[in-house]
């Protein structure tokens, strides 16, 4: 985010967070909303970043449904650098070209006929694997991060590579897309997970042009317009980079958070009516992606801030979620709340294309998971470690159970 | 420009003075209209615009289209035959004085 060149990146009258410095960006960031609240402002100016910090949803949706003045980052930032030029990049009609390209992979319709099967399948394999680790294993490694992988490589089409390719693929560029402080052990990885993803393509669209399929590479090579092949690259290189980390995330962050309030794990369990609400409520709590940007690309006013083109104003997406503006009793976990639109999705042109998905992979891994192992519960909750500032979330996640049901 | 009239489920009533070429949900965003949520700035992903039309506009507004019907299969207030996504009526001079209802939830 330091490659940024604008000469003025701070708008006037927006008060500087002189208190943030390089520790914030090893701990909870949900810490910067906390303290901006503490002292009373809704936006904060963050010098290491050249970027203002929004803990407001109203100030926040406000950016986001003004496409006309608001875009997303112009200038090469971490992300970009890690996975090439891509649609997230994009915007109007070149945008929703390329989103149109790929949404016949992604609708609700073509979610529940296609691949909720498939992810069924992956998720009652990788339980049959996880009962003959037996208690104790890890629910990280031995279950979230194969079940999102393999899920991503079909729903990807990259059917010839095997899930650990796309798993390290998928965890090489998220690290280098928050790579802020220009790591460069962080790179190389990441192009090789470019040339992965790119001679995985190469190897499966000529049997997707034979036999389509729902993928989004299928939809891709035979869609009703002819798209160049820099441009698959980019879309299915951002799948990969954003289709594990969420599903793997939110599938452990509601284990842990249903584990840390043992009453609505209960209820959630007596009554399976509760499960989208859940999930809703996990991922507004708990969202895996902590922070989005939007930058100025007009002169525009926004809450009384003037902004210049340039600037840039981050949605810090834990914060927002938890603004009592908007959410009632805010901090507390409640999957009885009614659903809301939070941030955790991001918003506006660039809402997350996975967004069906992601809400049918967790749900379906939470319930089938529940349905085996009787008594499934999170060792030592409280000593769950988190990692990541914008990406963050559980990397280790041990769990235990009682006895296991029949499939 | 185009009147066009947001009716939410409460009865409460706003009239707006559309741009033409924009759309009836953004027109919506722009003008602080509650109820339409349209979380997806009109990509037909999130569901989140639904509204019901006049009958007598239909012809004027056109067929649902394909991913516009897949998309109200999953709104979350009832669909009707006169249910529409919002983001996909374009407004045109013709649709002056269009009432669209907004349905009590979208989430």
């Amino acid at each position: 985010m330091s490659t940024l060149s604008q000469e003025a990146p701070q708008a006037s009258n927006v008060p500087v967070a002189d208190w943030f410095d390089h520790t914030f960006l090893y701990d909870d960031p949900l810490k910067i909303s906390q303290r901006m609240r503490q002292e009373g402002h809704e936006i904060m100016y963050i010098p290491m970043f050249h970027m203002h910090f929004t803990c407001s949803t109203a100030l926040g949706r406000a950016i986001w449904n003004d496409p006309k003045n608001w875009c997303n980052l112009r200038g090469e930032i971490p992300l970009t650098k890690a996975i090439g030029p891509n649609l997230m990049f994009k915007r109007g009609e070149e945008h929703a070209k390329e989103r149109a390209a790929i949404m016949p992979s992604l609708r609700p319709k073509t979610v529940q006929e296609a691949w909720e099967p498939v992810f069924r399948r992956h998720a009652a394999e990788l339980i049959d694997k996880l009962i003959e680790h037996g208690p104790g294993v890890d629910l990280n490694e031995h279950f979230a991060v194969p079940y999102a992988a393999r899920n991503l490589a079909a729903i990807a089409g990259l059917n010839e590579v095997p899930w650990q390719d796309v798993a390290k693929w998928s965890h090489a560029f998220i690290k280098a897309a928050q790579n802020q402080l220009d790591d460069p052990s962080l790179w190389p990885p990441a192009e090789e997970a470019r040339n992965g993803v790119d001679a995985a393509i190469d190897v499966a669209t000529p049997r997707l042009k034979a036999n389509p399929d729902a993928s989004m590479l299928s939809s891709l090579v035979n869609g009703p317009s002819q798209i160049p092949l820099d441009v698959i690259r980019g879309s299915i290189r951002l799948g990969v980079a954003g289709a594990m980390n969420e599903p793997q995330h939110a599938i452990l962050h509601g284990l842990w958070a249903l584990e840390r309030h043992p009453e609505q794990k209960a209820r959630l369990l007596k009554d399976p009516t509760l499960f989208p609400q859940a999930f809703a409520e996990v991922m507004r709590w708990l969202p895996p992606i902590t922070a989005v940007p939007r930058e100025a690309m007009n002169p525009v006013t926004v809450h009384g801030i003037d902004f210049k083109p340039g600037q840039i104003v981050v949605v810090q997406i834990s914060g927002a979620n938890r603004d009592p503006k908007e959410f009632e009793d805010p901090d507390t976990f409640n999957i009885l709340r009614k659903p809301r639109p939070d941030f955790s999705f991001g918003g506006g042109e660039h809402l997350c294309a996975g967004i069906w998905i992601t809400r049918a992979t967790v749900q379906i891994a939470w319930k089938m998971l529940y349905e085996r192992l009787e008594g499934l519960r999170v060792i030592e909750p409280e000593h769950t470690p988190w990692f990541g500032f914008v990406y963050r979330g559980i990397e280790k996640l041990p769990v235990t159970w009682d006895a296991v049901r029949a499939a | 420009m185009t009147k066009i009239i947001y009716v939410t489920s409460d009865g409460a009533s706003t009239t707006v003075d559309a741009e033409d070429g924009s759309n009836v949900m953004q027109t919506a965003l722009d003008n602080n209209v509650p109820g339409i949520i349209g979380q997806c700035g009109g990509g037909m992903i999130c569901a989140t615009c639904h509204v019901y039309v006049p009958p007598e506009f239909a012809d004027l507004l056109g067929p649902v289209g394909t991913e516009e019907n897949d998309m109200l299969e999953v709104v979350t207030t009832g669909r009707r035959p006169n249910s529409r996504l919002s983001c996909q009526i374009t407004i045109k001079p013709e649709l002056n004085g269009l009432t669209v209802n907004i349905p009590e939830s979208q989430y």
